[in-house]
């Protein structure tokens, strides 16, 4: 059994990790890019991304800005390609603006769904015990409330809510699905040797949470975290909807509701809820896509067949 | 069965899993088919029932089996034939048997499908069956979750047995238990295959396994057949060099302690095997001839046949069906 | 929880301030929190909901007409979405790779991720009276666009044309509550139907020489269905979510419309009593399919 010396270059542990992520990384991107939905989801979210960036130059008119050569009401025109709204607002400049707010509003509870929802997780799962079973019970108990009914009751208790505070509500009432999600995923980890073996060597405990759970649990928490975007967007456009939403901001789920407050149907104009909600059903339908593929590359069991 | 060959479609490219195979089984007899995980034991087995999963193909060779081509049959023949001519026991009964029916109902499945016996007949067939495999006759409605593994794999042989198959292909029945109970379920095969004349092939990669229980063995690698023989004959004087290395790898209880050699190198990818026989790259008596041409399995003496060119009978393999020289 | 809307219930708009300590006294809001609560719970349990504000009426009686129609509207909905997402969700199953699995996962996702109020409102205007379609096609249906409005009538005390109309009325609320299930379900049951067909005792009963669909009805079907059913019940939220966005697109005085009208009213009695509805209804969901897996699922026992 011979063996070839390979040439060893000493590095610092903090650049070989880096090297070994990096190295992981590309593995999970060619995968990725070789799935067809996922390439199909990402793009469509790179569109709407590059939308809502560059809607300050993109846009004809801002979001509230009144129109001056067309009259209120009227249908699709090459100088308005979605028609004019009652308010004498240009429609196709409202739903490209409308993309900055959902996406923001979705991303930003999102993350805050994700970070509670990982601290819960992580906590519950590794710490376990009766404190595991109280958090558990709780959540359930959360989970119970129809999560639309509870966002709705919150956000209608709260008032006039400022884009923060519409981030929080969402955030608040999304973070369960994800930390019974992480909790599944430590429980899992936990059981495997490198954290037996972590604890005989005597590392402390949030050493081994921080450097070996949270790394592992990683890839199902982002799979997760995409979807979660996807149902927070969702939110904020019902919450819009159903006008408790931000004042002021014209997110795609307000410019559907300003036209079915003004009668959209009845006086003929369905483009102005078309277009808004064909977005929203796209950017979610892409990250759905790109959430989904995601889960399955790096999802293991999954991965199967 | 000859010149079998079984491949996968993956996105990696076709997977060979099986090449140019062959073998002969007698009625009434036991082979027993040895080699490493992965070299497709189980592949042949489930092409020999054409169970193949979706992806699997039967890209050449024949099976013949009373006087019919399984290869070439139709699948409603193969409907008919499946589990009433030949059956299968699986490997890890945990999965195999179906954990939200009661076991009775499951082995009086295939017997209420294929000799149109009605409810009860089957059932108490079931039971008898079940006596025969060494458990209670009462256990008949239970459900397999309520078995250990050892009896799992008991109620699995006697659900092989329940049309009185004439072929029983067991794929790896005894690794997942222990020691104690191999031994149990050997002998039940053992005797099932005396008092009902069965003819078997017996799956393992475990070659103590297949020297207990098996007139002739036959050796596979990487999806070739390389050897076959009388079990004693192939164990003792083993002639391809692979048979040479697995059998070498066994410790010898009774002669001295040394330590046991291992076959170099790793088992070559079954998408580009290399070129000419597979086994080259591992074999320490390999000469030039075996890079450029396969050796095909032929008769090397009275009933052994070898896939090596170490032995001046064994011709090249003329066409091929399958792999493609290495890249 | 529905403890802590209890406190600071009154209205902000000033005009109120007078009726305020009317009102405290009332409702008993001048009392320690922990008293409130108590009191809270025993109301709960005795059925003494409360009046609502805006209806100048006892909130159960309310609540409990409401709820009746809403569960029909859910109820028809389900039946349907259940018994059609199922079976796509096997075919798609059943024929993976083929065209038809692409086709209907894809469309699954993309029904998945809408908004339920938006399908609602493009049913509306594609369906309502004088729409474009109907000038197009003569045979294109026109359907009430709104949910039946004689909120009086109870639904066991109706006579037939009462239920004939009602019935019509109810076609595309049910419709798009029942498209935007549908798609979460199917998906749901395919893959589940796939997890069980990667499973040794498929090949097994293959092996047997069983026919497909024989080994589709009595393998993988049973095998699929309990983890079906569990998150089936988990969904019952997300379809109780649905049913408020339809009630309110359709004018359907189900507990949904009442939801947000109470919302717009500030109405807290009803809104509290609201939100324990939904949590008592996903709890009873959820029991109901403890149970139904016991039956389905043998390896279950209750401990």
């Amino acid at each position: 059994m011979g063996e070839v010396a390979h040439p060893v270059r000493i590095v610092s542990p903090f650049r070989a990790r880096t090297i070994v992520l990096a190295r992981r990384f590309r593995g999970v991107a060619t995968q990725v890019l070789h799935n067809r939905s996922a390439v199909l989801g990402l793009g469509i979210l790179i569109f709407f991304f590059v939308l809502a960036v560059a809607a300050p130059w993109i846009a004809p008119y801002g979001p509230l800005e009144p129109v001056t050569d067309a009259a209120p009401l009227s249908h699709a025109s090459p100088s308005h390609p979605f028609g004019v709204n009652l308010l004498g607002r240009d429609i196709y400049s409202q739903v490209i603006w409308g993309s900055q707010v959902s996406l923001i509003v979705g991303v930003m509870s999102a993350f805050v769904a994700i970070v509670i929802g990982t601290g819960v997780g992580l906590i519950s799962g590794f710490v376990g015990g009766w404190l595991d079973e109280v958090i558990m019970r709780f959540n359930d108990v959360v989970l119970s409330i129809p999560f639309l009914v509870l966002m709705i009751v919150v956000a209608a208790r709260i008032g006039n809510l400022d884009l923060w505070g519409i981030i929080f509500v969402i955030g608040f009432t999304g973070w369960s699905v994800t930390a019974r999600v992480v909790r599944g995923q430590v429980l899992s980890l936990k059981e495997r040797m490198f954290v037996e073996r972590g604890r005989m060597i005597g590392s402390s405990n949030a050493h081994i949470v921080i450097r070996h759970i949270l790394p592992n649990a990683f890839p199902v928490v982002f799979a997760n975290g995409i979807l979660t975007i996807a149902i927070s967007i969702l939110s904020e456009s019902v919450l819009a909807f159903l006008n408790l939403s931000v004042r002021n901001n014209v997110s795609w789920g307000r410019v559907i509701a300003e036209a079915v407050r003004n009668d959209a149907i009845t006086n003929g104009m369905p483009e102005w809820m078309i277009a808004p909600g064909l977005c929203l059903v796209v950017l979610v339908f892409g990250f759905y896509l790109f959430g989904y593929a995601l889960d399955e590359i790096l999802n293991p069991r999954l991965r199967r067949r | 069965m000859r010149d079998l060959s079984v491949e996968f479609g993956t996105r990696g490219g076709a997977v060979h899993a099986v090449s140019g195979a062959s073998f002969d089984l007698r009625e009434g007899e036991a082979i027993g088919l040895a080699g490493e995980s992965g070299c497709g034991k189980t592949t042949t087995a489930l092409a020999l029932m054409r169970l193949l999963p979706s992806n699997g193909r039967i890209v050449g060779g024949s099976i013949r089996f009373a006087g019919r081509d399984l290869v070439r049959a139709s699948e409603a023949t193969m409907r008919r034939v499946r589990w009433k001519s030949i059956s299968i026991i699986f490997q890890g009964a945990m999965n195999s048997l179906n954990p939200v029916r009661r076991i009775g109902g499951q082995i009086a499945e295939p017997i209420i499908l294929h000799e149109g016996s009605t409810k009860t007949e089957a059932m108490k067939r079931a039971g008898q069956l079940l006596e025969f495999c060494g458990i209670s006759r009462e256990r008949v409605n239970d459900y397999p979750h309520e078995f250990s593994g050892g009896m799992r794999q008991r109620v699995m042989i006697a659900m092989a047995l329940a049309c009185n198959p004439s072929l029983v292909i067991a794929d790896e029945p005894v690794t997942a238990l222990d020691v104690m109970i191999q031994a149990q379920i050997l002998e039940l095969l053992e005797r099932l295959r005396r008092e009902l004349g069965l003819s078997m092939i017996l799956i393992s990669h475990d070659l103590s396994v297949l020297a207990e229980t098996c007139e002739r063995v036959a050796i596979m690698y990487a999806g070739k057949i390389v050897e076959t023989g009388p079990v004693d004959e192939v164990f003792s004087d083993p002639k391809h060099p692979y048979t040479q290395g697995l059998v070498g790898a066994f410790p010898d209880i009774r002669s001295q302690r040394v330590m046991p050699e291992a076959i170099p190198g790793d088992v070559p990818s079954l998408i580009s095997p290399p070129a000419g026989c597979v086994f080259h790259p591992r074999c320490k008596f390999a000469f030039d001839r075996c890079t450029k041409a396969e050796p095909a399995l032929a008769e090397i003496a009275s009933g052994r046949r070898a896939a090596c060119f170490i032995y001046p009978q064994v011709p090249e393999v003329s066409e091929r069906t399958s792999p493609l020289p290495a890249r | 929880m529905p403890g802590s809307a209890d406190l600071a219930i009154i209205p902000r708009d000033p005009k109120y301030q007078g009726f305020r300590q009317y009102q405290i006294a009332q409702f008993g809001l001048d009392k320690t929190p922990l008293e409130q609560f108590v009191i809270y719970l025993q109301k709960l349990f005795t059925l003494d909901w409360g009046v609502s504000y805006f209806y100048k009426k006892p909130v159960i009686g309310i609540l409990a007409v409401d709820l009746s129609w809403t569960l029909l509207l859910v109820g028809t909905a389900t039946i349907f979405t259940v018994l059609i997402g199922m079976a796509i969700g096997a075919y798609a199953a059943v024929r993976r790779g083929k065209p038809f699995d692409y086709l209907s996962t894809g469309f699954a996702i993309f029904f998945y991720g809408m908004p339920i109020f938006w399908l609602g409102l493009m049913l509306q205007t594609a369906f309502k009276r004088r729409s474009p379609f109907a000038a197009w096609f003569s045979w294109w249906p026109q359907l009430p666009v709104q949910g039946y409005y004689n909120n009086d009538l109870i639904p066991w005390q109706w006579d037939w044309t009462h239920v004939s109309d009602a019935g019509f009325h109810l076609i595309l609320p049910a419709a798009t509550l029942a498209l935007g299930t549908l798609a979460g379900i199917s998906l749901v049951m395919r893959s589940s139907l796939i997890d069980v067909m990667t499973e040794d005792f498929v090949t097994t009963a293959k092996a047997k020489g069983l026919s497909e669909a024989a080994v589709l009805r009595r393998h993988i079907l049973p095998n699929g269905l309990p983890p079906m059913v569990s998150l089936i019940a988990l969904d019952v939220a997300f379809i109780l979510g649905g049913a408020y966005q339809v009630e309110y697109v359709f004018n359907y005085k189900g507990i949904g419309y009442r939801t947000i009208e109470a919302i717009g009213n500030l109405d807290f009695p009803l809104l509290q009593f609201i939100i324990v509805i939904g949590g008592a209804a996903v709890v009873i969901a959820n029991l109901i399919s403890d149970f139904v897996l016991l039956l389905l699922d043998p390896r279950i026992k209750i401990t």
